[in-house]
């Protein structure tokens, strides 16, 4: 009794000396998290356009999402976007960041210079990558398709197309080609500068003995990166997976942009991070913004729930510790 | 970072404030609000070459009286609607806007706005309403009260390259069967390396092309959405005609790039098309690349302009106008002063021929026969014949609107998103139509339902 | 470190393969904000430009307020750096060095509010900080950051842990307050990782794009970001100016990255490993 009264007020004295500490963050976290994510919350079951009070309908706007969803419509196409941008970025900059990582991880002269490179596109604001990559990806006037045509190669319609390169159907139908959301994964893998810095930092701190060990057990490079750096890697990537899609999910400036604030064309760039917007802010409708807006976190709870799920099947960890 | 080259930083930081700091007071432009008078906020769309005709306005207005001060700040159109609505809800709205989107019944509709029978009598509305051209009246108006005032209107019509034309021994269309026969006969479908169309469909255009087949979008008096009418699906049907024959994804990736937004070069002018739908804006366009021919002493190159083509015994001089509009926004601190602007810019009480002097300064079609009789206007008209075009079709009844309903802004685009589909997307035009009607007439009994 | 590498000819053939693929965009970038308006328009493939035309950069510069976008930018930066450096090491300083009751989970519940899209807040912050009176301020974009955000806590946070308890004991037996801690030995011996939360929140600001779309109205209080997209929507036509204007707002940005590349690439390392 007396023991617990002490370490009860052990604790409080604690919390009384955090707090001063915490109030900063605590009280944004109460207004600009906890308020807004409730009420958003409460809204999304509501009508409601901001100039005059939320009407309670009940689970009208979701049923319309729902609705949507089956008919392939806005909020179907705007989910189908979004996946289909998230699963082909991310895997795609996880790949080409471990490849760059791993040339500059060779020990030759001038790897400063490469590295600079490789890292300053991620620093290019989106909104000025988004213009360049506009000019770039023109169909008639942009370089990449003249340097293409003069490969003997014929031109993408890059942003002015609705295709889709990476869903396999399309080849059946002879629509493949590359379209908007091709282009919007070529710009992201153009700035994938952060993650291969992630890369190289965790390439340095492989212990060498470990290569030394495969390369006398007679493992050639190939065998050398598959079974020893991959899965000493296996933790970054995991790490980058999460955030990749975390930012992928909610990827703005550059899809506004390039779509001219609308999906264009014919909504193959409205992402749900679009929707929200436009919505909220060209339809007015604050309630079914917000539903659109929970059903976009949700996603991204269920994608990182899955991702730490699959982790033990693929993550490499030699203390064992779960991450 | 050593402690050092963090000093640094933030010194370079400092410098390039301080410097900043200095070039934007040399550069500063922003004019006093003279002592008495009291200031109106006034945001607008304009760009290019008609912002300084907008600011020669608010000048001529700011010294016509001595009560009021015009402040214009541009703000370009694609996130001017966000930026207006958000600064209703945010509490600082401007006193007054002008632009162009079908949005008046929205904001109308959520009480966005102030109505123009809250400004002045109801005896000067009347006056007004009748001033007024039909299309004008119906684009200011949501539920039989003014609520914009529709300053200018925007009319399409086919332009055409006159030598291309010629080139092939065709003439201007009159009807929809001579485009067709001019679009293929100069560009033959089939032909894969085509760096030059006769003429490739807009999806933006289907209100156009919709009403010229003599459809109606929306029946008014049953409150019925008609996006799926006949008339309208073979119109789309036969802009997706085009796409059949010449592909779907060349006609996207042709197409797209004419869109950009306003200040865009004119892709006639740029030699891709032979006949193109735009709007009266181009006029000066064409007679610049004219008088610049001329002045280099070259062959003038012959563009020309006619009426959207017809069906045979369909509706002449027909198409879907849009008009810039005045609104005061609720919460606005100086109505009045608003109210004094918008008359004087759109010639209403008194100002036909200041307004006259705006219209032949940006190349504007005026909101009102009035205007277009004052003599310095007429004058302008003879120096652009092209222009008088577009001034008579103003007057037709067979120009429309966007209905003014509630989720009018949510209509237009539904009905271009089909036209994608259809277009872009090869889906047949009757599907692409009637699902959007049914999304429209879902959305439009949601927002009557919703309270006001 | 010996590590096997491909032949140099092999490695260097690959690497500058890599980085001209790399470059090329920025490169274009600068080559067409360099040509005049028709050049372009005629010739939009060729590389080197014909006539040189250095002026475009001083008619995007005349064309849009570009030094009041840039002042603004400066004082959003700066307004942010110091709020987020204030708010975020006092709220690392409680989570790793000091002992709480729920600590690990106010932790947890930090840490998850990063799976949370500013799309789910972003209406109802609107009208709270409209309330407040910031609509249409800078304000608006600054305040919240004197709110403290989880990533640049968790950064702050793995550093501050790497410094031994023993240096905070010893002052606490001197009569040290938690403050006194704080400030005279955490601060200033997190020097590097102060200045990594300060670059990252720097760019973040410089580059922040939808809070300048929802919150500023008067031209006079755009940024740079926001006065560039503004500037494609008036002249999408002049692509010349339009790469001046994109490479005047890239260059700072670019600049600071290379003055201070340890920094950029220590920060990320260290966000990306520890994790």
């Amino acid at each position: 009794m007396e023991h617990s009264t002490r370490h009860r007020r052990r604790q409080l004295r604690q919390l009384t000396a955090a707090l001063p500490f915490l109030a900063p963050w605590l009280i944004g976290f109460a207004t600009l998290i906890a308020y807004p994510f409730i009420a958003s919350l409460f809204w999304s079951f509501t009508s409601y356009d901001m100039l005059s009070p939320p009407e309670f309908v009940g689970v009208e706007n979701y049923r319309r999402l729902a609705e949507e969803f089956v008919r392939g419509e806005r909020f179907g196409l705007a989910v189908w976007n979004t996946v289909y941008f998230a699963l082909v970025s991310v895997p795609l900059s996880i790949v080409l960041g471990v490849a760059l990582a791993v040339m500059l991880s060779w020990n030759i002269r001038g790897r400063a210079v490469y590295r600079t490179l490789f890292f300053l596109p991620s620093v290019v604001p989106a909104v000025a990558s988004s213009v360049l990559w506009l000019w770039l990806l023109d169909p008639q006037a942009g370089l990449v398709n003249y340097l293409l045509t003069g490969a003997g190669l014929s031109g993408p319609g890059w942003f002015n197309s609705t295709a889709e390169a990476a869903w396999p159907l399309a080849w059946f139908r002879g629509t493949w080609g590359f379209g908007s959301k091709d282009a919007l994964v070529l710009m992201s893998l153009w700035g994938v500068g952060n993650f291969m810095i992630i890369y190289l930092a965790a390439l340095g701190d492989v212990p060498v003995q470990l290569y030394e060990a495969a390369e006398l057990d007679g493992a050639g490079p190939l065998r050398r990166f598959w079974h020893v750096t991959l899965p000493l890697l296996t933790p970054v990537i995991f790490f980058n997976l999460v955030m990749g899609l975390i930012h992928a999910v909610q990827a703005f400036t550059q899809v506004y942009i390039v779509s001219e604030g609308q999906g264009a064309p014919a909504g193959s760039t409205l992402m749900l991070s679009l929707y929200v917007f436009l919505a909220a802010f060209k339809y007015l409708e604050m309630g079914y913004a917000s539903a659109i807006a929970w059903s976009m976190f949700v996603l991204i709870v269920l994608a990182t729930w899955g991702l730490f799920r699959s982790s033990r099947y693929w993550v490499f960890d030699p203390s064992g510790a779960r991450l | 970072m050593t402690k050092r080259e963090w000093k640094q930083l933030v010194a370079v930081v400092a410098l390039v404030a301080v410097i900043a700091l200095a070039l934007r007071e040399s550069a500063s432009s922003r004019v006093e609000i003279p002592a008495g008078r009291s200031e109106v906020v006034f945001w607008h769309f304009w760009g290019g070459k008609d912002r300084p005709v907008v600011e020669e306005i608010c000048r001529r207005f700011n010294a016509s009286q001595q009560e009021f001060f015009v402040r214009p700040i541009a703000m370009p159109g694609n996130n001017l609607d966000l930026k207006f609505f958000l600064s209703v809800a945010g509490g600082d709205p401007p006193d007054l806007l002008n632009q162009d989107d079908p949005i008046v019944a929205d904001w109308a509709h959520r009480g966005a706005l102030v109505p123009l029978d809250e400004l002045t009598s109801l005896t000067e509305i009347d006056e007004l309403s009748k001033w007024l051209f039909p299309a004008a009246r119906e684009i200011g108006s949501y539920n039989g009260r003014m609520v914009a005032l529709c300053n200018g209107l925007d009319i399409r019509a086919l332009y055409y390259n006159g030598d291309l034309l010629a080139e092939h021994n065709l003439s201007p269309p009159k009807t929809i069967a001579e485009l067709d026969h001019a679009a293929r006969t100069i560009a033959p479908p089939g032909d894969a390396s085509l760096t030059r169309y006769g003429y490739l469909p807009d999806p933006r255009r289907l209100w156009s092309w919709g009403i010229v087949f003599g459809g109606e979008f929306y029946h008014p008096s049953s409150g019925h959405v008609t996006a799926d009418s006949p008339q309208v699906i073979a119109a789309l049907d036969w802009m997706a005609s085009y796409s059949r024959d010449y592909g779907a994804d060349q006609v996207a990736r042709y197409r797209k790039g004419d869109q950009a937004l306003p200040g865009a070069a004119f892709p006639l002018l740029e030699g891709r098309y032979a006949m193109l739908m735009d709007g009266q804006w181009r006029v000066s366009e064409i007679a610049a690349v004219q008088e610049a021919a001329r002045k280099r002493g070259e062959a003038v190159p012959n563009y020309g302009v006619v009426p959207l083509p017809a069906l045979p015994d369909g509706r002449k001089n027909a198409g879907w106008v849009n008009g810039n509009f005045f609104v005061v926004p609720r919460g606005a601190k100086n109505p009045r002063g608003a109210w004094a602007f918008m008359k004087f810019w759109s010639g209403f009480d008194g100002h036909e021929d200041e307004a006259a002097r705006a219209c032949t300064a940006g190349g504007w079609i005026p909101a009102s026969q009035h205007v277009v009789e004052q003599p310095r206007f007429q004058e302008y008209l003879n120096r652009h014949p092209m222009f008088r075009t577009f001034v008579e079709l103003a007057a037709s009844p067979n120009q429309r609107p966007t209905p003014a309903v509630p989720g009018a802004q949510f209509f237009q685009d539904e009905v271009t998103r089909a036209a994608e589909d259809a277009i872009y997307r090869s889906l047949p035009a009757e599907q692409a139509l009637t699902e959007a009607t049914r999304r429209i007439q879902t959305r439009l009994e949601a927002e009557r339902d919703a309270p006001q | 470190m010996r590590r096997s590498s491909p032949p140099w000819f092999v490695a260097h053939g690959l690497l500058i393969a890599a980085a001209s693929l790399f470059a090329l965009p920025l490169v274009w970038m600068l080559l067409s904000s360099l040509k005049p308006a028709a050049e372009l328009a005629a010739d939009p493939h060729r590389v080197f430009p014909r006539e040189w035309r250095p002026a475009n950069y001083l008619d995007a510069v005349t064309t849009m307020p570009y030094f009041q976008y840039l002042l603004n930018s400066l004082v959003l930066c700066a307004g942010s750096v110091i709020g987020t450096l204030w708010s975020c090491s006092l709220a690392a300083y409680a989570f790793s060095r000091m002992r709480w009751p729920g600590r690990n989970a106010v932790f947890g519940l930090l840490i998850a509010t990063m799976l949370l899209p500013w799309h789910v807040t972003m209406v109802p912050k609107f009208l709270l900080i409209s309330e407040l009176g910031l609509y249409n301020t800078l304000g608006a974009l600054i305040a919240p950051t004197f709110l403290g955000d989880a990533f640049s806590i968790f950064l702050l946070r793995q550093f501050f842990l790497t410094i031994p308890e023993e240096l905070s004991e010893a002052a606490r037996l001197d009569g040290c307050t938690e403050w006194g801690i704080y400030w005279r030995i955490i601060l200033p011996l997190s020097g590097p990782a102060l200045a990594t939360v300060a670059l990252f929140q720097f760019v973040a600001a410089w580059n922040d794009f939808s809070g300048p779309l929802l919150y500023l109205n008067d031209p006079a209080r755009f940024t740079l970001a926001y006065g560039l997209e503004q500037f494609v929507s008036s002249y999408s036509s002049q692509t010349n100016l339009l790469m001046a204007a994109a490479v005047l707002f890239t260059l700072p940005i670019v600049l600071l990255f290379l003055f201070a590349q340890r920094t950029f690439i220590r920060g990320i390392a260290t966000s990306g490993l520890k994790g």
